[in-house]
């Protein structure tokens, strides 16, 4: 899942994104607004995390602006302001959830992951698919009753081709939405992974290579 | 106890009831004196009329009865029975002209004393509406001033009507609205950039701990490194309560007034920084003269460091800073001078609003809370002195401090 944090204290940017990769997300860090829109206008987010007290573009603009063009991406709103007033306000603004300063970083994990769920085709919280079963919240996957061991990128690759419902998925898109900006795109790192993810799930094979296309459950 | 129950069973004596009194005494006043003028110029005209009547008949009688008058004889000739007849009708007329009069005087009192009564009360209703009608801006202004509350301020009054008296109390109502209007503004954003400094380090230390701690890999270097940095953060927390407290202190107003001066504390100020301005490279002059002046030595000491802090924290590396104190024009004026990047003359005035960073200082990369210039400021208008920024051309600011001198300052009542 790639997650865009859009946070201007540079340390607490950097903390929230530590803490949101370690729980196997793609995070990509925006310290100010028109920073926000750069990273906007280049990617597909799958959930947008808005500091609404933004230097340069207001947050409220952003969203207001990202409602307007009608993006698939769903917008998480954080802030300090955190009256009923500035709640109602953020959430008629067209933002999908609202978590006040401060925050337990328990709940921002689980909302980013339940606004996910919901962009694009609702998903259920467990995915399922033959003996295969994954809670991406408890980053739980187990085969046949098996309890697989995978490393936090696998288990974002496994969750993207699960929630793609037996679409082939792109390469690219993989690396969209599971790897974040720094990931080198000529990088052989999606087949890589893809190698090793195949060797962990064992027999009989689960994910299907469609030649030029990408892979598919 | 027997007169105040009296008294609030009595209607409440208001400007409308004593408006309405007033215009009915007057006309029961002016009405009287009238009535009395007519009531006595027509009895003493019409009783001169009823006597020039009786005397033309007595003019007449006289003149028939001289006629007579040679003939002394007894026997009636028909001019004498003429004159007594004559007199006789005189006499007749004369009464019944009298008892006409007395009648039509009596109804003309009677009419004059009921139509009065009619106008009395007629005055006073009239009286009573158009108190009402020219009392009712009044009535506007108690009823918004009752309803009054720090949620309604943005209400106007906007009294129309005719340039006069009660419109100017409505426009003033208004002016003394909008001026509470943007003071409660500016304290709601004063206390809502507060909480949101205030809640930001907060945030960032429970996010500190959380991710820590749910990182299983974690060991004792990474847990002792974010202690150390959720400890600065708490420091960081501490100094912006203090300069809270000092901001809301200064802004009371003054506990202590004493004669200091200037260019002492000034000193003193630039000793303790002097370390911290050599650490950075900075060149740090000063041209202190003789600058008394009167006021809390413990705010005006704050307030030096604040400028000198500012100098120091946002300048260049290899830059400078100069400080100078001088009097002039009964004033004792501070100059804080220095080199560091360049800022716009349109930024300078909101760098005195609270909380007011520039560039990658709001990103809390600097160790600045934002309120050093707002401090400044309070203390200052504390102290009847006037703070003025400007920018250099070339880079920095010059910040300049004018306080009232101590030789030609008068105790003053300061809120």
């Amino acid at each position: 899942m790639r997650v865009l944090l859009v946070e201007d204290h540079a340390e607490l940017a950097d903390t929230v994104a530590t803490g949101l990769r370690r729980e196997g997300m793609a995070v990509d860090v925006a310290l100010d607004g028109n920073d926000a829109l750069a990273h906007l206008a280049l990617t597909d987010y799958d959930v947008l995390v808005l500091d609404r007290d933004l230097p340069g573009v207001h947050g409220d603009q952003i969203c207001r602006s990202l409602v307007a063009e009608g993006r698939e991406g769903r917008i998480l709103m954080l802030t300090a302001a955190g009256s009923i007033e500035d709640r109602v306000d953020g959430l008629s603004l067209g933002a999908d959830d609202y978590l006040p300063k401060p925050f337990a970083f328990a709940e921002l994990v689980a909302r980013v992951r339940a606004l996910a769920r919901r962009s694009g085709v609702l998903l259920p919280p467990v995915l399922v698919h033959g003996d295969l079963r994954l809670d991406p919240a408890n980053r739980l996957a187990s085969r046949d009753g098996q309890r697989l061991s995978l490393s936090p990128k696998e288990l974002a690759v496994l969750e993207y081709l699960l929630g793609a419902h037996g679409r082939v998925v792109s390469a690219e898109e993989l690396l969209e939405h599971v790897w974040d900006e720094n990931a080198d795109p000529f990088t052989t790192t999606v087949k890589v992974t893809i190698k090793r993810l195949r060797a962990k799930l064992g027999e009989p094979p689960l994910i299907e290579t469609v030649t030029n296309a990408g892979y598919r459950i | 106890m027997v007169l105040h129950r009296l008294r609030s069973r009595l209607p409440r004596y208001t400007i409308r009831l004593r408006l309405a009194v007033l215009y009915g005494g007057v006309f029961s006043a002016a009405g009287t004196l009238l009535l009395a003028f007519i009531f006595l110029t027509v009895r003493y005209s019409s009783h001169g009329t009823v006597v020039s009547a009786q005397s033309a008949v007595a003019k007449l009688v006289e003149r028939h009865s001289g006629q007579a008058t040679p003939d002394t004889t007894l026997s009636v000739t028909p001019e004498s029975f003429a004159a007594a007849r004559a007199q006789a009708q005189a006499h007749q007329l004369g009464a019944v002209a009298i008892n006409v009069n007395n009648s039509d005087l009596h109804r003309l009192l009677i009419f004059s004393l009921i139509a009065m009564a009619i106008m009395v009360v007629a005055s006073m209703t009239l009286g009573w509406l158009l108190a009402g009608r020219v009392l009712r801006p009044l009535q506007v202004i108690t009823t918004a001033a009752r309803e009054l509350s720090a949620t309604n301020l943005h209400e106007r009054l906007a009294l129309g009507g005719p340039d006069d008296e009660l419109r100017e109390l409505g426009d003033t109502f208004d002016e003394l609205l909008g001026r509470l209007e943007s003071s409660f503004e500016a304290q709601r954003q004063f206390v809502a950039n507060a909480s949101h400094e205030l809640r930001t380090p907060l945030t960032l230390e429970r996010a500190i701990l959380e991710v820590t701690l749910a990182n299983p890999a974690a060991d004792a270097a990474s847990l002792r490194a974010a202690c150390e940095r959720v400890l600065a953060i708490g420091e960081q927390q501490e100094r912006m309560i203090d300069a809270l407290l000092t901001l809301a202190r200064s802004e009371r107003g003054l506990e202590r007034r004493e004669p200091l001066l200037l260019d002492t504390l000034t000193e003193e100020v630039m000793q303790d920084r002097a370390e911290e301005a050599a650490r950075r490279g900075l060149r740090l002059d000063s041209n202190l003269q003789r600058a008394p002046t009167v006021g809390d030595r413990r705010l005006i000491e704050r307030l030096i460091a604040n400028l000198l802090d500012n100098a120091i924290h946002h300048n260049s590396p290899n830059g400078w800073v100069t400080v100078a104190t001088t009097v002039g024009a009964g004033e004792a004026i501070l100059t804080i001078s220095n080199s560091g990047p360049v800022i716009a003359p349109e930024e300078v005035s909101s760098l005195i609003r609270p909380f007011q960073r520039l560039g990658t200082d709001r990103t809390g990369h600097g160790d600045g809370h934002g309120l050093g210039l707002s401090i400044v400021d309070a203390i200052a208008t504390a102290h009847g002195a006037t703070l003025s920024v400007h920018p250099h051309a070339a880079g920095g600011l010059q910040a300049e401090v004018r306080f009232p001198s101590a030789d030609v300052s008068q105790p003053r009542l300061i809120q």
